[in-house]
This record gives structure tokens, C-alpha cells and sequence, in this order.
């Protein structure tokens, strides 16, 4: 079946699916988060404008990591739209989103404070396609219908531990005004590629899977359930 | 959970509250069990352990003051309170997520009894936390060179964070049933965590709203000038975490009971006792305290003769007496004429009037033979007082010293370093800029030496000579050695060397 044929009727339900809730709630988050420097007038300095945007796009890939969260993903495996598709659909549709987000979020802070707009959107977008590739990973290895949880969590676990654990010969969070700042940009660009290959991966339909407990359906209902 | 389900629900019926309390108790061993398997909880107390058993190998260079080290062990316990915040939030909405509500709603285990089972496993959490701290401590208290005392105040807020951290998880699951609530939470925590420091001023009360407030300077004070509310901070801390956790109790459904009720209301009570209590700021006896220790040393000291030393340190310092002792019997065996046995003073000394946090420089003592030692030992301060030692040897006073500006520098610093297990690590050590060649400033705990390049080559060829020889010039010549205006050329000829080529002018 032609891919085109079958986008618009996927479209609708896949709007419908998609937990906003989650998107709405991170998204609002994140701005009031961004918003903060801005709020602070003239106490504000880079450094927090930076801290600041930072910590709005870690808010708003947490929200992100609920994007494939599908409770119908069991019935839906067995349709012949592979899940690279129904996958693609609803990271567009968060990508779209997120553009706008961000772009708001950007604005809100003061241009006088403001971190240079490139680097600190790679690092921005690193954070959300670690939150979508890691989902997509966990539902490759996995056969959960809802991998935001533990991918939050994850997710978590990371923006907590990485600020703190870096070695500084491969420094990441650098302020704008180090001279290391480009070349840990060029490491998140980097990063940001390697997680984009890993997400595409996964995007496939695993064809067999073998587990401790031996050869399961791809749908995963044939397996006991797990409470 | 399945075992719970599959348990006694046919007993309970029949045997009351006893029994529920027992299910409550099995419930909650199994949630401490889980919690602790929880990835973010191991990878937080992984890391927690990790950094602390790294860090307190060399922490205060082995000398720690415990009214210092007490405090250090607040910080890294709030990882694991974040990783218990989120998975005690996640436990919470388990049976929400998996659609067993329905299930556990038939089970005489009420579903506040369910919300106390999840708390429970918080405590335990914070428990070990807690054994962990008193690992820390105990580790810092057993090491020689400690002094001074600990606080429990200080020591309980580390597990208690975990609690209160905890018990919110469990709070915000009763109040938004989602799973995207505590991370948004987290992130929002963490971020007004990175901005807190920079709106509190050192007098501000609010800044002891915040669970953990941290407070450290490069010296050590005595445990009196320290002016922390700590025992009011564990107070407001505990009664915070009780209220949050009666709260989320109160909110699963318990709501009628009386009991329940009380408690919550004396637990929101409790937690403003303390909280007015914290507010207070720094006690007026604690800043006259300071003022007294800082300019009137003497008055609160305990002195120990040692041969022709006294040795007046604050109270709880008294057990430095023989690591300073050892070095300044070291510089004095090397020196000539009088000062082999010249009586001396060596005298503690502590700027407290500017707080904790506190960095001022000590004005140089002006009394002859009387030399000044701080609140910290170990690492570089060990050299840092030999050089002090040296400089009253040979100028006659602290305040002397500090303004020479002649070929003494190289006797100075020669006795200071000549007689320590790695004399030219050190000598790189007490200058400013780690060097070994050219000028610099020499550290102590009062004013600054200075070194020129000439004298700075001198020292260094001599370091690298064998000890004994030198010694015996710097005997046969201490007259001349010590005499105010020598050149460094004329001290570099006297110990046998050759003049030094470097530029001899002061900074």
C-alpha cells in the first residue's frame, strides 16, 4: 500500500491519540520556566537565562517521552502500516509542535541575556530526541504499550547526573561565554545525530524476538500479563 | 502486588485492625522492597556512595573539623531524594497504571492504609540514608587528626530531606494521578534550586525554608560561633515531612478520622514552631562570642608548654597541639645562635565576625616570638605555618616578616622547607602560583611573604643540596643571616653558592 494513500486517514487518529495532556502541561511548564529571566528583570544574567532554557527543554522532552505512549499498540502492531509510519506520524506532529514551542520559548527570554539561538536549540533538540529515541527503544526491546515512564525517568536520571558526572575533557554544559562553548556544541551535535540513527532503528518492526522466555508474538498478548 | 491480591483477605475480615495493620506492614516491606530495585533509586545511591566514599578519603586533608563535617553531609543525599520522589510517586500510581484499582478497591486494605504502606517504604529509604550519613560522619570523626564535635541537628537533615522528598512523591500521586507530574516537579525543584542561592543574603530568614542550606568557608570555626538553627531546621524539617504525609493519608480517603485529623494539625504546628525558631538569624551571645574569639583569643584558650614553646589553642583544638609541635620542631632544630631556644608562642587564631562563610585575612601578631596558627590543618597549611615559624625565627615578629624585602627571605624559607618530607613540593605548594621559578607570594594564614626571582633560585639550588651541609653555614653564619638589609647575593655567598642571575627586587 502507497504511504501517501494512507497518511491523511492515519492523521486524525493519530491527533486523537496523542497524549496532550502530557505535551500541554510540559510545554506550559517550559515556558514559565523560560519566562523566569524575563520575570526577573534586571537581576537576570546569562548564566540563569541559560540555566533557564536549559532546564524548559529538559521539561519539555519530558512531556515528549509520553509521545508513543499508544494503550491500543497491541491491536495496532497487527495493521499493515509498518511502525516506522505510525511512529513518523506522531513524532511530526510533537517536531511541529515543539518548533513553535521553542521558538516561543527563545522570545521569552530577554535578547540582552539570551544564549547564542543555535547552540543552545542543538542542545534543545538532543534532549527531545534522546526522550523519542529512547521511547522508541524501549518499545523495540520492550513489548510495553507505555515506555514514557520509565523514559522519563531515564531521561531524568540523565539531565540530574550528566551536569554532574561530565568529564571535563568532553565538557557539555559550558557557559556561552567559555571558549569551549563550540566545540561542545559540535559534541551535542554529535550526540544529536548518534540518537537520531538509534530512533530510526528502532522505528522497525522487530521481525522475531527472541526473550529469556522464549519466542513471543510481536503483539505481545500471548504473553502472561505483566502486573 | 500479585502476592497481596493472592494474600488474606478472608483473615482480615475477621480479625480487625490488627491484622489490616499487619497487611499494611507486609505491604510496605514489599514496597521498600521494589523502591530500592528501582533503577533511578540504585543509580542515585550508586552515585551517592561513589561521590561520598571519594570525597571523604581526602576530605579536609584529613584534619576535618566536625562541626564542618557534619554539614557536608547534607548535600548529596537530595539525588536520592529525588529518585525516591519519583519512584514512590510511580509505586503510588502502579495500580492506577496497570488497572488494578478495581482489584485492590475489594480488599479490606483501605486505600489510606495503602498510601501509609507507601510512606512507610519512604522511611525505610530514608533510614538507610540515614545509616549511610552516620557512615560519613563516623569515617570523618574516626580519622587522627579530627577535632570538635558534630551536631545531630545537622546530621538528620539529610535522611529527613529523603523523607520529606519522598512523602511529597507520594503526595503529588494522590493529588494529579499522572505519571508526567513528578518529573515536571523535579525539573521545576531543580531549577529554583540553582536560583535560591542567589537571591538569599546570609541574614535573610527565608533562606532556611529550604531544606538544606549550606554554609562553608576555608576555615573552620569553633562549634560555639557557629549560630546555626540546626535543631530547629531538624524540627521544621521533620514536621514538614509528617505534614506532607499526613496529607496524602488524609487525602486517600481518611478523612474522617479523628485521630488523622489531630495529627496533621500537629504536625503543620510543628513545622511552624520551627520554622519561626530558624528565622531567627545569628543569636546576639553567638555574635558577641565571635567578636570575643576574634579580637580577644587569649581570653578563651587553653595554653600546653612544650620546651620552650606554648602552644594556646581554642578548647577543642587542644589535640593539633602535637602536629604543630612537630613541625615547628623541625624549623627551630635548623636554626642558629638565640632562636634555637628562643621562647615562642604559637597562638589560634579565627576571623569569625564575618560569618561562616567568612574568608578575611588575620592581621600578622605583633608580639615578639608569638606566631599565628589557624582553625585548619593538613595539605598546605602544614608548610604555610612552617614558613610563618620561620619568618618570627628570623624577624622577630609576625608583622616584621611580612614586610621583608631582603636576602632574610632565603634563610626563611630555607628553614621552613628544609627539614619536610618533599621540601620542593612544598615550596611550590605555599606559593601563590604553584611555581618554582621566578617571583611570587609566599601564603600564610596572615600577610602574604613575597619572593624575587633571585631569591627564588637561591632557595631552590639550596633545597637541592644535602641538609645537613647548609645547616651547619646557616649556624656558623645566623648573625649575618638574620641581619636586617643582607643582600640575597651576600646570603646566596655566605651558603656557598654562587650569586643568583635572576632579578633580585621585591614585588
Amino acid at each position: 500500500m502507497p504511504v501517501r494513500a494512507i497518511d491523511p486517514a492515519l492523521l486524525r487518529p493519530a491527533v486523537r491519540t496523542m497524549p496532550w495532556r502530557a505535551i500541554g502541561a510540559a510545554g506550559a511548564l517550559g515556558l514559565l520556566l523560560a519566562a523566569v529571566p524575563r520575570l526577573m528583570g534586571e537581576e537576570a544574567d546569562a548564566r540563569l537565562a541559560l540555566d533557564a532554557l536549559r532546564a524548559s527543554a529538559v521539561t519539555f522532552a519530558l512531556g515528549a517521552a509520553f509521545v508513543l505512549d499508544d494503550p491500543a499498540r497491541h491491536t495496532t502492531a497487527a495493521v499493515p502500516t509498518r511502525r516506522a509510519v505510525r511512529h513518523g506520524l506522531r513524532v511530526l506532529l510533537v517536531a511541529s509542535v515543539a518548533a513553535v514551542w521553542w521558538t516561543a520559548a527563545l522570545l521569552l527570554v530577554p535578547e540582552a541575556v539570551r544564549p547564542p539561538a543555535v547552540g543552545i536549540t542543538v542542545e534543545a533538540a538532543t534532549a527531545l530526541t534522546l526522550a523519542l529515541s529512547g521511547a522508541a527503544f524501549a518499545i523495540h526491546r520492550g513489548d510495553g504499550a507505555r515506555p514514557g515512564r520509565a523514559v522519563a525517568a531515564f531521561l531524568l536520571t540523565l539531565a540530574v547526573l550528566g551536569p554532574l558526572l561530565t568529564p571535563g575533557s568532553w565538557a557539555l554544559f559550558v557557559p556561552p561565554d567559555d571558549p569551549r562553548w563550540a566545540a561542545a556544541h559540535g559534541r551535542w551535535a554529535v550526540l544529536l545525530c548518534a540518537e537520531v540513527v538509534v530512533g530510526a532503528v528502532c522505528a522497525a518492526e522487530p521481525g522475531r524476538r527472541l526473550t529469556p522466555r522464549g519466542l513471543r508474538s510481536p503483539s505481545g498478548t500471548s504473553g502472561p500479563s505483566r502486573a | 502486588m500479585s502476592t497481596l491480591t493472592a494474600g488474606t483477605p478472608a483473615a482480615t475480615v475477621t480479625a480487625g485492625t490488627r491484622t489490616s495493620w499487619a497487611a499494611v506492614l507486609t505491604l510496605a516491606r514489599f514496597e521498600t522492597r521494589l523502591l530500592l530495585l528501582r533503577a533511578p533509586v540504585l543509580v542515585a545511591f550508586a552515585v551517592y556512595l561513589g561521590w561520598t566514599v571519594w570525597r571523604t578519603r581526602t576530605s579536609w586533608d584529613g584534619f576535618p573539623a566536625l562541626q564542618d563535617a557534619d554539614r557536608a553531609t547534607q548535600g548529596a543525599p537530595l539525588l536520592v531524594g529525588l529518585a525516591v520522589l519519583l519512584c514512590a510517586n510511580q509505586a503510588v500510581l502502579r495500580s492506577r497504571r496497570y488497572d488494578t484499582d478495581r482489584h485492590l478497591a475489594v480488599l479490606v486494605v483501605q486505600p489510606w492504609r495503602r498510601t501509609a504502606a507507601h510512606l512507610l517504604s519512604v522511611a525505610a529509604v530514608a533510614l538507610l540514608t540515614g545509616v549511610c550519613v552516620a557512615g560519613q560522619f563516623t569515617w570523618e570523626a574516626l580519622k587522627p587528626g579530627a577535632v570538635g564535635q558534630g551536631s545531630p541537628g545537622e546530621l538528620l537533615v539529610g535522611p529527613l530531606c529523603v523523607l520529606l522528598f519522598g512523602a511529597a512523591g507520594v503526595l503529588l500521586a494522590r493529588l494529579v494521578p499522572s505519571a508526567f507530574a513528578a518529573p515536571l516537579l523535579i525539573v521545576l525543584c531543580l531549577f529554583f534550586a540553582l536560583l535560591a542561592p542567589m537571591a538569599s543574603d546570609e541574614d535573610s530568614a527565608a533562606r532556611w525554608l529550604s531544606p538544606v542550606v549550606e554554609e562553608s568557608g576555608p576555615h573552620p570555626l569553633p562549634s560555639e560561633l557557629l549560630g546555626r538553627p540546626a535543631a530547629w531546621h531538624a524540627l521544621y524539617l521533620a514536621g514538614l515531612a509528617l505534614s506532607v504525609a499526613l496529607t496524602a493519608v488524609l487525602l486517600s480517603g481518611a478523612g474522617r478520622l479523628r485521630s488523622l485529623r489531630a495529627a496533621c494539625a500537629g504536625a503543620v504546628l510543628l513545622t511552624l514552631v520551627g520554622a519561626v525558631a530558624q528565622s531567627q538569624g545569628v543569636p546576639r551571645e553567638t555574635t558577641e562570642a565571635r567578636t570575643r574569639y576574634s579580637v580577644t583569643p587569649e581570653k578563651e584558650q587553653r595554653c600546653a608548654e612544650r620546651d620552650a614553646t606554648t602552644y594556646c589553642a581554642f578548647p577543642e583544638w587542644g589535640a593539633r597541639t602535637d602536629d604543630w609541635d612537630r613541625v615547628l620542631d623541625g624549623v627551630r632544630s635548623l636554626a642558629g645562635g638565640a632562636a634555637q631556644d628562643r621562647p615562642l608562642v604559637v597562638r589560634q587564631r579565627v576571623e569569625a565576625r564575618y560569618g561562616l562563610a567568612g574568608d578575611a585575612a588575620i592581621d600578622p601578631a605583633t608580639r615578639p616570638g608569638e606566631i599565628t596558627v589557624g582553625t585548619s590543618w593538613g595539605g598546605n597549611r602544614a608548610p604555610e605555618f612552617a614558613v610563618a615559624v620561620a619568618g618570627v625565627l628570623v624577624a622577630g615578629t609576625e608583622a616584621k616578616a611580612g614586610g621583608m624585602c631582603d636576602g632574610r627571605m632565603v634563610t626563611v624559607m630555607w628553614l621552613a622547607l628544609a627539614d619536610r618530607p618533599d621540601p620542593m613540593a612544598d615550596l611550590r605548594r605555599v606559593r601563590l602560583d604553584d611555581s618554582d621559578a621566578g617571583s611570587a607570594v609566599v601564603l600564610s594564614r596572615t600577610n602574604p611573604l613575597s619572593m624575587t626571582a633571585a631569591q627564588t633560585e637561591v632557595v631552590r639550588e639550596l633545597l637541592l643540596r644535602p641538609k645537613d651541609g647548609t645547616a651547619a653555614k646557616v649556624r656558623a653564619h645566623w648573625a649575618e643571616l638574620t641581619a636586617p638589609k643582607v643582600t640575597t647575593d651576600r646570603v646566596a655567598r655566605l651558603l656557598g653558592l654562587d650569586e643568583p642571575e635572576a632579578r633580585d627586587e621585591c614585588l
